[in-house]
């Protein structure tokens, strides 16, 4: 007689299931876990009012600026990270008060929508100017009320110059055959879809089911050239282990601080087909404790000379006139990664979907993945 | 006894594996909020065509993972017990040691080995035993190797457990009365081992089945694991009430399949030592 | 498993073992090599950790020099020093409530009978199935429901909630195969049911109770999925800060922490191990931990 399960008679199973039903009634509609609240017009000034509680990815902003700022204003930053933006919501979700936190745009939008961040004294802060002009009404979030962008980046493809030469400008090149085993897709829903349906002459954004398919064909098409999926773009190209990798505009600079020979590493930016723009924000959530603190650090990171310094040690240009010609620097020999106005305003940009749209999305990708 | 470890589980994991189960009931609403509900559907879904071949995929990666865990892990966990004498505690901490610092960390320190223009294939070039150099990484022996890696411990540490109150003395008696070596140790020590293999077996196994972390740094395009796809409902896909139904199939899929493996490894190991 | 037969023998073969072993006997050699060749194989990326920790570049694939930036960069950040004693922190407290409750949970399923000891059985093997994120979004969702806030008490409670099978399963392991006759004999010299278990159960579990507790903090001190969903506003636990930089590239920083973690490690193994010889022979009555009589 196997142990435990027989102890579990059929009644006892017949009654969980019943409770299991009633329960799933009677809370039906009822959301898991709650959202925040908060008063998204609360009034907040740029003060220190307490130690500033960061959220963010890792290695995501110069630790030497983060320095600065507390000793500046004599606080205490508290970092706090996530890996995802999915992960970033659940957490948000559970209560904890961050202070500052950093969507990308389709998620701000998001965010808006649901009044889990606050409206941000534009008038208060010194160093808006400095913003390049297409962020004071962007199209995720009307008149800037309730962002400040943070960084912009592009995705092309990482290539190794000098074993591979030229490549020709499209999206095909991920079918390199010249590099065929030695190359990688970006492990992103958003990305990879995207990459399927500007090489197939789409919309970034379609949700149209047929273009999806067509996009799924050519994906698993390309599997037997691949490597593999990641985001570990800079392992994956610093190894050698990659010759074409599937990445963001600042990995490639990352990357060149890592190698023996930063110039055999390019960035090529896909003008023939097309290309994500991307951009995220600095944003305070409802229920955030120190605003003013946060507020201070916004402005802190807006000055001309922080976003240099920011801009050197990230890798990611930021939309800051300040950053502009440090940045121009960084890049120079490979001017394919600066994000330039033109890119903002005629790229394509990933839309908020709603829910449907987004599980016809993952799911696409999934069977890419798992088939 | 039974109080304080029984009234912890029940409170603090029943509970939130009965929440899973009525997550799994539930949908998600248009602004990607999961609410509570009755869909029963959501496990219909879970049997589509398309997730059974990556069941399978990381049932026969754990399976390897055990099998290589054992065969790499009991001759090291049998010569600490047997062998190591008063050494015994600072052999074992030495192989819990590495285990220590963070796999990812360790992770990285084999792909900067093994990559292409890493160290192994620099030597195996130089060497003249592979002209271009051999993939190691983005294979799934990669992941394998990293799920043994990571989880050898959980073998050798129950096997040594168990082992340990071997006493040669007993081993040599057994010589004497069996007369071979196979018999001795099919009589003397294999029923002492049984139960620290079962237990290595299964805190090997079930874990290994729905590690992600492996197939995502090792991996190559076809090594996607069940556990990558469960990741992948509860974040991208922000369908956690799929997840939950696909997790409670996957767990009482494995529950049962272990259980009936423990029943009858135990049976039988109590016929043969009868 | 009881060896009526052979136990006469006992003496004699004693002797016989001792003589064997002086000339080889087992062929210890074979397994030592492989011991050896395991050990090397388990510590290799462990000297590459070490190595590159020192390089003065970010790179984690040349070497270009030496440095001891990466070091300077770990003591000079607060939150990488709360991360790192944040994460020991929990590993211990794991550790202790983890192994005591799997521990007492193992003595329940072995030496009871009752329906509800054989329902646990099965409950306790469920949270080894469970994949980690559904884990960690559980342990979320109850914190949430019932209001409690999120800290480092809620990452201790969902590590040990999923330690305790795996202290159980070991424990357990080794209570299945301990000879009965030897408690019994105690019990009927007068001992109480307590002392029994203190003198006679406990010193011959010992092995697996240390063997498990090894197990838990490890595993504690290395997860992240769970402690990214149960942990607070701060500190963050360092694997999450590991685990969370793969995007943007690892840095070199991780490597100084992990060659400081084995160096500390070692140290407090060393201690451990030192001490007791130091402090005199007491180490003989615990037979089973210095393996004197191995």
């Amino acid at each position: 007689m196997t142990p435990g399960l027989d102890a579990l008679s059929r009644r006892d199973l017949l009654r969980a299931g019943a409770g299991a039903a009633l329960a799933a009634y009677g809370l039906a509609g009822c959301g898991i876990g709650h959202g925040i609240r908060g008063d998204v017009n609360r009034v907040i000034e740029p003060k220190v009012d307490g130690d500033l509680f960061y959220f963010n990815y890792s290695q995501y902003i110069n630790p030497a600026l983060v320095k600065e700022f507390e000793k500046r204003y004599d606080v205490r930053v508290i970092e706090s990270y996530f890996d995802s933006m999915e992960g970033m919501l659940a957490k948000l979700r559970s209560g904890n008060a961050y202070d500052v936190m950093f969507p990308t745009a389709e998620y701000v939008q998001r965010l808006i929508q649901q009044e889990q961040v606050l409206r941000i004294p534009r008038d208060k802060l010194e160093n808006l100017d400095n913003i390049y002009g297409y962020f004071n009404d962007p199209w995720y979030d009307p008149d800037s009320a309730h962002s400040v962008p943070y960084s912009l980046y592009i995705t092309g493809i990482g290539y190794r110059a000098d074993i591979l030469g030229d490549l020709t400008g499209s999206w095909d090149d991920l079918a390199n055959e010249e590099a065929a085993g030695r190359i990688y897709v970006l492990d992103d829903y958003q990305e990879a879809l995207a990459a399927g349906n500007l090489r197939n002459g789409f919309e970034m954004n379609t949700v149209v089911e047929s273009e999806l398919n067509t996009t799924e064909e050519w994906l698993v098409g390309l599997k037997p050239l691949l490597r593999g999926f990641s985001v570990d773009t800079i392992t994956t190209m610093s190894s050698g282990n990659a010759w074409i990798q599937h990445l963001w505009n600042g990995d490639i600079i990352n990357i060149r601080y890592r190698v023996d020979d930063p110039d055999a590493y390019v960035f090529e930016k896909i003008t023939q087909d097309g290309f994500p723009v991307g951009s995220d924000a600095f944003c305070i959530p409802v229920n955030s404790e120190h605003p003013g603190t946060a507020l201070l650090f916004i402005d802190f990171m807006l000055d001309p000379k922080n976003a240099a310094k920011n801009v050197s040690w990230n890798g990611y240009p930021m939309p800051n006139h300040g950053q502009d010609e440090t940045f121009q620097e960084l890049a120079k020999g490979d001017p394919n990664i600066v994000v330039t106005v033109d890119d903002l305003e005629g790229g394509d940009q990933f839309a908020n979907l709603p829910q449907d749209d987004r599980e016809l999305w993952t799911n696409t990708f999934l069977e890419v993945k798992a088939s | 006894m039974l109080a304080p470890a029984g009234v912890w589980l029940l409170l603090l994991f029943a509970v939130p594996m009965g929440i899973v189960v009525l997550v799994s009931l539930g949908r998600t609403d248009p602004i990607f909020e999961a609410v509570y509900g009755w869909h029963p559907g959501n496990y219909a879904d879970v049997f589509d065509p398309l997730f059974a071949p990556v069941l399978l995929r990381s049932v026969t990666y754990a399976l390897a993972t055990v099998a290589l865990c054992l065969l790499i892990g009991y001759p090291i966990a049998y010569y600490i017990a047997r062998f190591g004498g008063r050494w015994k505690t600072l052999l074992i901490a030495a192989v819990v040691l590495p285990f220590l610092v963070n796999y990812l960390v360790r992770t990285y320190a084999w792909v900067a080995i093994l990559s292409d223009e890493g160290l192994a294939n620099g030597i195996l070039q130089d060497v003249g035993l592979a002209e271009n150099g051999v993939r190691f990484i983005n294979t799934s022996w990669a992941v394998i190797g990293g799920l043994v890696y990571g989880y050898l411990a959980f073998m050798i540490l129950p096997l040594y457990a168990a082992l340990d109150r071997m006493d040669p003395a007993l081993i040599e008696a057994g010589k004497d009365l069996y007369g071979n070596r196979w018999q001795t140790f099919w009589h003397v020590t294999w029923p002492a081992a049984f139960q620290g293999v079962v237990a290595g077996c299964v805190l090997v196994f079930l874990p290994a089945v729905g590690d992600f972390i492996s197939a995502q740094l090792l991996g190559g395009p076809d090594t996607y694991m069940v556990g990558n796809l469960i990741q992948q409902q509860f974040l991208e896909a922000q369908n956690w009430p799929f997840g939950a139904a696909l997790t409670i199939v996957m767990m009482g899929f494995l529950l049962i399949w272990m259980l009936l493996y423990v029943r009858s490894a135990t049976r039988a190991s109590r016929e043969a030592s009868a | 498993m009881s060896a009526p037969g052979w136990a006469a023998r006992l003496p004699l073969a004693r002797r016989r073992a001792e003589r064997r072993r002086r000339r080889g006997f087992d062929r210890p050699r074979f397994l030592l090599a492989f011991f050896l060749l395991f050990v090397v194989w388990t510590f290799a990326p462990l000297l590459v950790v070490a190595l590159f920790s020192f390089n003065s570049t970010p790179s984690l694939q040349n070497f270009e020099g030496f440095s001891l930036q990466w070091y300077d960069e770990f003591f000079s950040s607060v939150t990488l020093r709360e991360s790192l004693v944040a994460s020991i922190e929990i590993g211990f407290v794991t550790m202790i409530v983890g192994t005591v409750l799997g521990t007492t949970l193992a003595f329940a399923l072995v030496r009871a009978r009752s329906r509800v000891a054989q329902a646990s059985n099965v409950l306790m093997l469920i949270p080894l199935v469970t994949p980690e994120i559904v884990a960690g979004v559980s342990a979320l969702v109850l914190f949430t429901q019932i209001g409690m806030d999120l800290s480092l008490l809620t990452i201790m409670i969902a590590e040990i909630t999923f330690s305790i099978s795996f202290v159980t399963v070991i424990v357990r392991a080794r209570l299945a195969t301990m000879n009965r006759e030897v408690e019994e004999a105690a019990l009927d010299l007068g001992a109480t049911r307590i002392q029994t278990v203190r003198l006679v159960v406990l010193p011959a579990l010992w092995p697996a109770i240390i063997a498990s507790a090894l197990l838990i903090f490890a595993l504690s001190f290395d997860d992240f999925v769970i402690a990214f969903f149960t942990t607070g506003e701060s500190p963050t636990p360092l694997p999450v800060q590991i685990y969370s930089s793969i995007r943007f590239g690892v840095r070199p920083t991780i490597n100084a922490i992990g060659t400081l973690m084995l160096v500390i490690s070692f140290l407090i193994v060393a201690l451990a191990v030192a001490l007791p010889r130091l402090l005199g022979r007491r180490g003989e009555q615990n037979v089973l931990i210095g393996g004197e009589a191995g």
